[in-house]
């Protein structure tokens, strides 16, 4: 409760909202993390990228005791040594750093662009759509011709399965954190005329294929691993984790993406992500990923500005379609 | 070389403190999870602290060795055996080649023991650590647990005898029972924003069972009706216990919907559930020894500054200092 915390012993401190930015509050998590939160629990994309903002002051100050961050959609995560940086000092830091984050505006996030080919509603993902339907529900409403895809185009009220492609591809995805898993990202569109929202899975899926696209929520996910989920699928990727770490990409980790990526969706056909995938194994598909872009965020929220209407007037369409479609 | 016969319930190789650094790429750190028991083993016989060692969990490993070693075991009694004869607990001594070593199931208090020996395991570092990560495969032997006919390899290794009949004080030995008490800090979310302070005063008295269903991710306790301090979870979800996924620290409560999880050595990194209390670095090796389906939990609330105290209490408690020559 930012400006209340009296008597909340959770919360170490908390700096009151100003013009520029919102409230931030310090709260123990243990005597080696603390999380940092800001503003109210809204999803917001300018509140993540402030979190990239401090992440970026945070390694620029180099902080004795402080071991990692953890960047996630309105809070960061720290992890620190209080032998060597007591609570109180970093929690003073931290406060001192406010003062020099720069306004949302005024932040230049350094973030890479990554293409990524994606086969829309592909043969893997239905097969384990099918999988489903035979032995965990069959009269899932989410599941609509063998797949989840044309679900999704019915609960946003989008023409069909083609404009639901051509939706996810219009506009680069947000890699907003990463983590459940190793490698999983949760992105978020730049562009939000074409936020598209689904309900997730019920129950939840048993299987899953490696490299599937799925969203739940306003939430676009990559399946590192072949895994359960609840995300509806729409279509399938290259590796974003290789355990084997067979091609460059992975040298350094077997983690392909990183938090303030920007994700491109290139459309292919099965046989081509087929193709693809195998080169990737044999380690000489070279992944698209320029390194030196960085997202201007004055700019940024000037594009927000001039696009209102029509985000306004695609959130109706999506209202009016909710209500003709089933929930799982 | 260490040969395998039988790998028991779960023996993976760990180091510490693990696969530090990557949790924003969504991956825990691994490692013990008794790190105490861990680091007194790699004491005993002479190697630094974090060197990789085996945890094993419940029991059932028999191996042999191949060569001399000062070994040490620490932790859960297994019972150990050398050859048939009763090895000691918390003490080093020294193997040679074709020396059988058996672990049974642990009966008693506790639930993990370490082994240790001087020159310690060499398997593959893998993103910094040669921690097994049980949830991704990765890391440790072949990213899994040890089992029947494998044969890890261990580092040259001086004599043992300058490591022989070293052992740990026994005002310094970890007290294990099957009710525990666990010092843990209030939050991050906790009362009033999200739980009542009733709910926390209820969490911080309730002797919590140990669920059988608890592992390497998560120890997870019984449900519990929560009043909550919000009706929902609003944007996050529809439960008060759905939150905007945020980072999860490690030994962190988590409370997923009405069942508590304590988020251990291989879970998750990042979530949408709020987490009401967070183990301190002192108490955190205390719930690698809690034995699912019979031990119970009482949590006890510290201060930062307590905290801090007991931090520094454990760090002098693994340390020479500690130990003895028999």
């Amino acid at each position: 409760m930012p400006g209340s915390h009296a008597g909340n012993r959770a919360i170490i401190d908390v700096l009151s909202a100003t013009a520029t930015r919102p409230a931030v509050t310090y709260r123990y998590a243990g005597d080696r993390f603390i999380l940092v939160e800001y503003g109210e629990m809204v999803l917001d994309l300018t509140t993540n990228f402030r979190i990239f903002g401090l992440n970026d002051a945070l390694k620029k100050a180099g902080l004795d005791g402080l071991i990692e961050t953890v960047p996630a959609l309105r809070s960061m995560l720290l992890h620190y040594d209080s032998r060597r940086l007591p609570t109180r000092e970093l929690v003073a830091t931290l406060k001192k750093l406010e003062e020099t984050v720069p306004a949302g505006e005024n932040l230049n996030i350094p973030s890479r662009r990554v293409e990524l080919p994606i086969a829309f509603g592909d043969r893997w993902t239905r097969a384990d759509i099918e999988r489903y339907v035979k032995y965990t529900r069959q009269d899932a409403p989410n599941i609509v011709d063998g797949h989840n895809i044309e679900y999704i185009a019915r609960y946003n009220g989008l023409r069909n399965v083609q404009e639901v492609v051509d939706y996810v591809c219009a506009t680069e995805w947000w890699n907003a954190c990463i983590g459940f898993w190793p490698g999983l990202p949760f992105m978020f569109p730049l562009d939000p005329r074409y936020a598209i929202v689904t309900p997730k899975y019920n129950p939840t899926r048993p299987w899953t294929p490696e490299g599937a696209v799925g969203i739940g929520g306003p939430c676009v996910a990559i399946y590192p691993v072949e895994s359960p989920g609840g995300y509806q699928l729409f279509g399938r990727t290259i590796p974003v984790f290789d355990l084997k770490q067979r091609n460059p990409a992975f040298r350094a980790n077997p983690i392909l993406l990183k938090p303030a990526d920007r994700i491109q969706w290139v459309p292919v056909t099965d046989e081509q992500l087929e193709s693809t995938r195998e080169r990737v194994h044999a380690g000489t598909y070279r992944y698209t990923i320029v390194g030196y872009e960085a997202l201007n965020v004055k700019s940024y929220l000037g594009f927000l500005e001039g696009i209102k209407p029509e985000v306004a007037a695609f959130q109706r369409r999506q209202a009016e379609a909710v209500k003709h479609v089933a929930i799982p | 070389m260490f040969e395998v016969l039988e790998g028991g319930i779960q023996t993976t190789v760990q180091d510490y403190p693990g696969r530090v650094g990557y949790l924003d790429l969504g991956t825990y750190p691994a490692g013990p999870m008794d790190h105490f028991a861990f680091r007194i083993a790699n004491l005993l016989v002479g190697n630094p602290q974090g060197a990789p060692a085996l945890e094993v969990t419940a029991g059932g490993l028999k191996a042999r060795f191949h060569d001399s070693r000062a070994v040490a075991i620490t932790g859960a009694d297994m019972q150990p055996t050398l050859n048939g004869t009763p090895a000691p607990l918390w003490e080093t001594f020294a193997v040679g080649p074709d020396d059988l070593l058996e672990l049974k199931f642990v009966k008693g208090a506790g639930l993990r023991a370490y082994l240790a020996a001087s020159g310690a395991f060499d398997v593959p570092e893998y993103m910094g650590s040669r921690a097994t990560f049980t949830v991704g495969g990765f890391g440790g032997f072949e990213g899994r647990g040890l089992k029947k006919g494998d044969r890890v390899r261990l580092k040259p290794a001086g004599a043992p005898a300058g490591q022989v009949g070293r052992r740990l004080r026994t005002d310094r030995r970890p007290q294990h029972g099957t009710h525990w008490e666990i010092e843990a800090m209030r939050g991050p979310q906790a009362d009033p924003d999200y739980l009542t302070a009733e709910d926390m005063d209820f969490f911080f008295s309730h002797p919590w069972k140990v669920d059988r269903n608890s592992n390497r991710m998560g120890v997870r306790l019984e449900s519990h009706k929560w009043q909550w301090a919000r009706k929902s979870g609003g944007v996050a979800g529809g439960h008060p216990s759905n939150i905007l996924d945020n980072g999860y620290a490690v030994w962190t409560v988590n409370v997923s919907g009405d069942q508590p999880i304590i988020l251990v050595a291989d879970g998750p990194s990042l979530g949408g559930f709020i987490c009401n209390a967070t183990l301190i670095y002192a108490s955190s090796w205390k719930v690698g020894q809690l034995m699912p389906g019979r031990d119970t939990i009482r949590f006890k609330e510290v201060t930062i500054d307590e905290a801090t105290a007991l931090a520094a209490s454990i760090d002098e408690a693994i340390s020479e200092r500690s130990i003895e020559r028999r």
